[in-house]
């Protein structure tokens, strides 16, 4: 037992075990990355990046807490095929994001257009954090100033 | 001053939380929008689940009518089939069928025990005819007028209830 436990460095056994595991991972990312793209195969990489792109700005109707780009649901399947599709036909961002509101309402965007239905939405947490934090601000200075008085 | 102020900012701050209540619960954002409605049936052409003439958009013209998004796999439709037996056989309004991605053995087999009320169903193999018409599941209705706009899109299980006191009015409201 003794003359076994010599023999290992136990830095060397542990850096050993930590590259193991970044290279397994490595290989899994790899793996999982290409058999994406062999699904939906494009010649170029602009049409790759904008495919990755979109399908991360739809939300699936579905599984409405997950992209199209994440989610199982049959309906997100045929959303990335359509968005797949409508890519290899050329159709610009704006193209094929009107066809998914025209269908399914703003709500397929995760991040909704910007205009009088969605300014509340939009502004709302700004609005509440500048004025919590203005309120904050002068009530630190008015009680300053008192304590400076007294 | 210092007593003020708080009450200030208090009343700023439910006046915004008033506006985003009544954006909220007052007007109109239902996460399901109107989508296709009011606007053309989107052409359509599936093969016919039966050895029989595809399933087009033209079929829906003519005569105002429901299109039907089922499948064998969906508990819910098989719920929902006496109520369109009922539709076709007493009201007498086509019922048009698309069997979305769907096993066609399967699909014969459960209209075999549920009883079909289609005048003729198409198979969207892909799902791409269910995304076109905006489909979120199964079952879903339309009502197609004879002009071929969509008047109205339900989703869910169409029961007695629906029919009666949703479907129906909406159709008699469109024929008069």
């Amino acid at each position: 037992m003794g003359k076994f436990a010599l023999s290992i460095n136990p830095t060397i056994y542990i850096m050993n075990i930590f590259l193991r595991f970044v290279l397994i991972t490595m290989l899994f990312f790899n793996l999982a990355h290409a058999s994406a793209e062999n699904l939906y195969p494009f010649t170029s990489s602009s049409q790759t990046e904008q495919f990755n792109s979109l399908t991360k700005q739809v939300r699936c109707v579905v599984c409405q807490n997950q992209t199209v780009a994440d989610s199982n649901a049959l309906l997100a399947t045929d959303l990335r095929n359509k968005i797949y599709h409508m890519i290899l036909e050329n159709k610009s961002d704006a193209e094929i994001k009107d066809y998914l509101i025209n269908r399914y309402g703003e709500f397929i965007l995760l991040q909704p257009p910007f205009h009088q239905s969605t300014f509340i939405l939009w502004l709302f947490p700004w609005l509440a954090m500048v004025l919590t934090f203005s309120w904050l601000v002068i009530r630190f200075y008015v009680n300053r100033s008192t304590k400076n008085n007294k | 001053m210092s007593r003020v102020q708080p009450f200030i900012f208090f009343l700023l701050l439910l006046a915004l939380s008033s506006l985003a209540a009544y954006q909220i619960l007052f007007k109109n954002t239902e996460k399901t929008e109107p989508g296709m409605v009011g606007l053309q049936l989107p052409k359509i052409e599936l093969t016919n689940l039966f050895d029989e003439p595809p399933l087009s958009d033209q079929d829906l013209r003519g005569k105002i009518s429901l299109l039907n998004i089922w499948a064998s796999w969906c508990e819910t439709c098989s719920l929902e089939i006496p109520v369109l037996l009922v539709i076709k056989e007493l009201y007498h309004i086509p019922i048009y069928g698309i069997d979305y991605k769907d096993n066609p053995t399967q699909a014969k087999k459960w209209l075999k025990k549920y009883g079909n009320p289609y005048t003729k169903i198409g198979r969207d193999k892909d799902g791409e005819a269910a995304i076109d018409l905006g489909i979120y599941g199964t079952p879903e209705t339309f009502i197609i007028s004879s002009e071929g706009i969509i008047l109205y899109h339900y989703k869910g299980m169409l029961d007695e209830n629906v029919w009666e006191n949703l479907l129906y009015p909406l159709i008699q409201q469109y024929t008069s």
